[in-house]
């Protein structure tokens, strides 16, 4: 070794600033807080250079992303493109890897929710490629596989869905991941309602309500949707009871994206027992709730559910006002070809006047799957 | 007298989990301290700095989603031998410290398989524990 001293650029990772977590919290929540044009490069270095802030960061974006998806998915590309920019010497070992998987999986889970399905995919495989190199990647490749399973299930793909569900579940088993073990089994009874199958469908949501998991969000999810069988089963004080149930809890979990889907499951029962104006008057909610979440593509078929019920009630001019507030977004979905033949003829329809109630129901079983 | 009611105070499930990290890492730290001075032949004052930096990365890696803190032992040990063939290597790719037959030996391999080595110890530690 030589005599002379000499200084060793090598760890240029900044020493961690030591935060403690409820410091941390508070940094990244009062990033959030910071409108983006006020924010200033300094600002953003301070706040996503340090690891502790920036799983902060990501940790309340989870937590709000079924509150304000588009507003996730903005943060979440931003820090992504940020940590893109910097060298791997920069991180604590694979925290590069596991941040760009992180915030590319949450990117592309907003933009799920929002309806945008191409770009989550781009997203998801992003996350895919970056997590791969984590130094345990089984958790988070599962993570991104639950996702990428829920769009299946957004594009009405639910044969795969029952196929390739269990491989997922038992590595969130093996994990001892509960939550996310329990968010798959529902995605499975959620698949199997879309087959038919609703015995089975029925048996895994009544387990999964009363089950372990403890996440209220979930549970309120899960009664939404037992109390949508239900009806459908024409057992409607089971499905009343099971929306009563819902309701509170998705409150206190502030999934408001449930909230709207319990309002259009309602409306669909009060139409089905013949109380229409209730019904319309519920689904309406149910539109402007899911649009002030920037849900647009949701709102739509929601639109079109509604025309249906003003249908019935002998109110054909409110009902074309609805279609044609749907079709814009409609238009930017790229449809099966059965979807776009049914919309093209309800289109035809609804432009001379005369709105054709089969056309209309045929657009909405198409795109039931997709919503 | 004021009596304290300190003695009642119940823990927070965060404080508890702190703990266990903490803990595991001072359960590993002297396996980590040989692997890093015997085996990556680094100076005691090289090891430190690394150890704290290994500890700060540890209690992060502990709170992503996934396996408890004590499966995660295993992963610490994966990282340690990571970080210290990156320094290793760098240090000795400057000239400033030579290599021997030893030290290159083990820098020519993944540290993934080192660290398994590291860990058929802990579990032997563990045996160790679990008999006693």
């Amino acid at each position: 070794m030589p005599d002379t001293a000499r200084i060793l650029p090598f760890r240029a990772r900044p020493v961690a600033a030591a935060y403690s977590r409820e410091e941390a919290a508070a940094k990244a929540a009062a990033y959030i807080a910071t409108p983006a044009n006020q924010r200033t490069l300094a600002s953003l270095d301070e706040v996503l250079a340090d690891g502790d802030v920036l799983m902060a960061l990501i940790a309340r974006l989870w937590e709000i992303i079924n509150t304000s998806p588009a507003s996730v998915a903005d943060e979440a590309s931003q820090v992504h493109k940020w940590v893109t920019s910097r060298e791997p010497r920069h991180f604590f070992f694979d925290e590069r890897d596991y941040f760009l998987g992180e915030s590319a999986l949450l990117a592309g889970a907003s933009l799920r929710l929002l309806g945008k399905r191409e770009e989550t995919e781009r997203w998801l495989d992003r996350s895919d490629a970056a997590f791969r190199h984590t130094v345990a990647p089984a958790a988070h490749l599962a993570r991104v596989s639950y996702t990428r399973l829920a769009l299946r299930y957004d594009q009405h793909r639910h044969e795969e869905l029952v196929e390739l569900t269990p491989s997922v579940s038992l590595t969130f088993k093996k994990l001892g991941m509960v939550i996310d073990y329990a968010k798959c089994e529902f995605l499975q009874a959620m698949s199997l309602k879309q087959l038919g199958r609703l015995d089975e469908s029925a048996t895994l949501l009544e387990g999964l309500a009363t089950g372990r998991h403890a996440d209220a969000g979930l549970t309120g999810m899960v009664l939404v949707n037992l109390g949508d069988l239900r009806a459908d089963q024409g057992q409607l004080d089971k499905a009343t009871l099971a929306y009563a149930q819902a309701s509170p809890l998705l409150q206190q979990a502030k999934r408001y994206a449930a909230l709207a889907d319990l309002k259009m499951m309602l409306g669909g029962m009060l139409q089905r027992t013949g109380q229409l104006t209730a019904a319309i008057e519920a689904l309406r909610e149910s539109v402007k709730d899911h649009l002030d979440l920037g849900m647009e593509t949701r709102a739509a078929y929601v639109r079109l559910v509604v025309a249906g019920a003003l249908l019935e009630a002998q109110r054909p001019r409110e009902a074309e006002w609805e279609i044609l507030a749907a079709m814009p977004t409609l238009d930017e979905q790229k449809m099966a070809t059965e979807a776009a033949g049914a919309l093209a003829l309800l289109r035809a329809s609804v432009q001379q006047r005369k709105t054709d109630p089969k056309a209309l129901l045929r657009l909405r079983e198409c795109l039931q799957g997709n919503n | 007298m004021e009596i304290s009611d300190d003695l009642d105070a119940t823990p927070s499930a965060e404080d508890v989990f702190e703990h266990e990290v903490e803990k595991v890492f001072q359960e590993t730290l002297g396996l980590i301290h040989i692997a890093l001075v015997t085996h990556y032949q680094l100076s005691e004052q090289e090891a430190t700095e690394l150890e704290k930096d290994l500890f700060v990365w540890f209690r992060r890696f502990c709170y992503r989603p996934g396996a408890s803190v004590r499966e995660n032992r295993p992963y610490l040990l994966v990282a340690c031998c990571q970080f210290a063939r990156e320094y290793q290597k760098y240090v000795v790719g400057t000239g400033v410290r030579e290599s021997d037959e030893k030290l290159r030996s083990i820098l020519d391999r993944e540290p993934a398989d080192v660290a398994h080595d590291f860990s058929r110890s802990l579990q032997l530690f563990d045996f160790r524990r679990s008999d006693a």
